[in-house]
């Protein structure tokens, strides 16, 4: 077995997912980094260390265990560059503008009740549309 | 969402509510509610009745799930998929139901930041 190669591999696995953890915990109390930089330096040098892995598998003891090991860190590090690549939000096509009555509508509460907005009438409201629980 | 409760005493000296919705089932909303310690009202629009409503859908938007990890109850954010939701927007609407403030996202992954609300809702209302 390619010991040093797959250990290669590993290394860049580990960084990778390591990259991702730190990254994702940032998610929930909304910290995440504007622009990830040192996240894309830290996969960067994760995917460097699993393509090391596979060249190093290839010349000697073979780059198949390695290459097993380097796939998911490679992908991994590309899901990241692509997923901030998708970070714009289209613009939408607002229906309300500044100085609008918002506009009536229901929703259900966590209970499964219905909550209709007139019932906020007369009282200040920050209204907030957002994207879902993760 | 976290952060909304971190602002919402501040708001509360203007006597601003919160309340946010999204496409999140009741299920959902009730357990974020728990998982995150929220105060606030959550609203739940599964059909997108009221996102579409409003004009802030995002068709097709990246959001991460898989039913395999959990953390209370909720899906641990792993495997990317497109689903319609909501833009995140925010707006002020005043206590005669007038929209008072906008505010969209252009980067999904950062929300209004904090100090961006507070400022307009001090601009737009007195102290109560």
């Amino acid at each position: 077995m390619p010991v040093p190669a797959v250990a290669l591999a590993g290394a860049g696995f580990a960084t990778v997912v390591t990259s991702w953890v730190t990254y994702m915990a940032t998610v929930p109390s909304g910290k995440v980094p504007l622009r990830p930089y040192r996240h894309f330096a830290v996969q960067a040098v994760g995917a460097g260390l699993a393509i090391t892995g596979i060249a190093t598998g290839a010349t000697a003891g073979g780059a198949l265990l390695p290459t097993l090991v380097a796939a998911p860190a490679l992908t991994l590090a590309g899901l990241f560059g692509w997923l901030y690549s998708q970070r714009a939000t289209p613009v939408g096509r607002l229906q309300v503008a500044i100085g609008d009555a918002v506009r009536p509508f229901t929703a259900l509460t966590p209970e499964g009740d219905t909550f209709d907005v007139a019932s906020l009438r007369g009282r200040r409201v920050l209204l907030k549309f957002f994207r879902g629980h993760w | 969402m976290r952060r909304f409760e971190t602002i919402s005493p501040k708001l509360a000296e203007y006597g601003v509510e919160v309340v946010a919705l999204s496409k999140d089932t009741p299920q959902d909303a009730a357990l974020q509610r728990t998982r995150d310690k929220l105060t606030f009202q959550l609203l739940s629009d599964p059909k997108l009745e009221v996102i579409k409503d409003y004009g802030v859908e995002h068709h097709k938007a990246v959001e991460f799930s898989t039913g395999r990890f959990t953390v209370m109850g909720l899906p641990l954010a792993l495997v990317p998929s497109f689903k319609s939701m909501a833009i995140p927007t925010t707006l002020l609407i005043d206590e005669h139901g007038a929209i008072q403030w906008i505010d969209q996202s252009e980067d999904y992954r950062i929300r209004s930041a904090e100090d961006r609300v507070l400022s307009e809702v001090q601009r737009v209302f007195d102290r109560v």
